[in-house]
């Protein structure tokens, strides 16, 4: 493949592929950015390299999250990975309608399992191919996820509900 | 009530601004950094192999004798040859005479 079609599968996936470094970045911008610049770089210069055109979303996630992953190891903000398993419990209030504040809570594989899923309608087996997880431990952040998620929601309706 | 929230939640991102596509250019090749790089290697490459070769031999050699001429004085004789390896010296002689 060569740079020009690259850069053609880059630019239709642009705009996904920045909401969802937005997503990995917890929600900051300017970090999700500078994130997405290093992940187009690495793409065309030749460091990683798509074998199939037709995983090519999936590939660049993966990319993405990969890069950003760097980013935090070299910035020392490393998450255990029991902290990453196990829910945390929420003790702030959150508005029902900060769909981002309610996201954050959840636990980091959860979390990008979550949003693979429900927002880039993937598959759980392609959100495992861009977590580098098997399917079955992408099918357990899923389910513990989407409890975890629903929770959260029913609780920030709940403290709404009863500030009204 | 994930499906709703998630809908709700990409309205919510409609109003995000996207960055633009960052305009990547193909790295141009400074070409005289290569060029240079090259021309001091041959350059390089022609004094190592000049040094590293054998004088060659003179294209003619000089052979300057001492001889006794008949009355008994001495004479010096020069000749001029092309390879020393053809000269014989003119003393020879005196060596089979002796």
């Amino acid at each position: 493949m060569n740079r020009t079609e690259l850069e053609h599968i880059l630019k239709q996936l642009h705009r996904d592929a920045y909401i969802w470094a937005r997503q990995c970045c917890q929600f900051d911008d300017e970090l999700a950015k500078d994130m997405l610049q290093q992940s187009y770089l690495k793409i065309l210069e030749g460091k990683a390299k798509l074998k199939d055109p037709k995983k090519a979303k999936t590939w660049l996630f993966s990319i993405i999250r990969y890069t950003i992953i760097d980013e935090y190891r070299k910035a020392g903000k490393v998450v255990p990975l029991e902290e990453s398993y196990d829910p945390i419990d929420t003790i702030e209030e959150v508005d029902s309608t900060d769909y981002e504040g309610i996201i954050k809570k959840l636990p980091e594989m959860q979390r990008e399992v979550i949003m693979a899923v429900f927002y880039h309608q993937m598959t759980i087996a392609e959100s495992a191919e861009i977590l580098q997880i098997n399917v079955g431990t992408a099918r357990t952040h899923y389910e513990r996820g989407k409890k975890k998620l629903k929770e959260l929601i029913q609780k920030s309706q709940l403290i709404e509900q009863n500030g009204k | 009530m994930l499906h709703s929230f998630f809908s709700e939640m990409k309205k919510q991102d409609q109003q995000l601004e996207i960055p633009e596509f960052p305009e990547t250019k193909v790295k141009a090749i400074n070409w005289w950094l290569p060029s240079g790089i090259a021309a001091s290697f041959l350059v390089g490459c022609f004094w190592f192999f000049q040094l590293s070769q054998a004088p060659e031999a003179p294209a003619e050699v000089i052979i300057i004798s001492l001889e006794q001429g008949e009355n008994n004085e001495q004479q010096i004789i020069i000749e001029e040859k092309a390879f020393i390896d053809t000269w014989e010296s003119t003393t020879s002689s005196l060596l089979t005479d002796f």
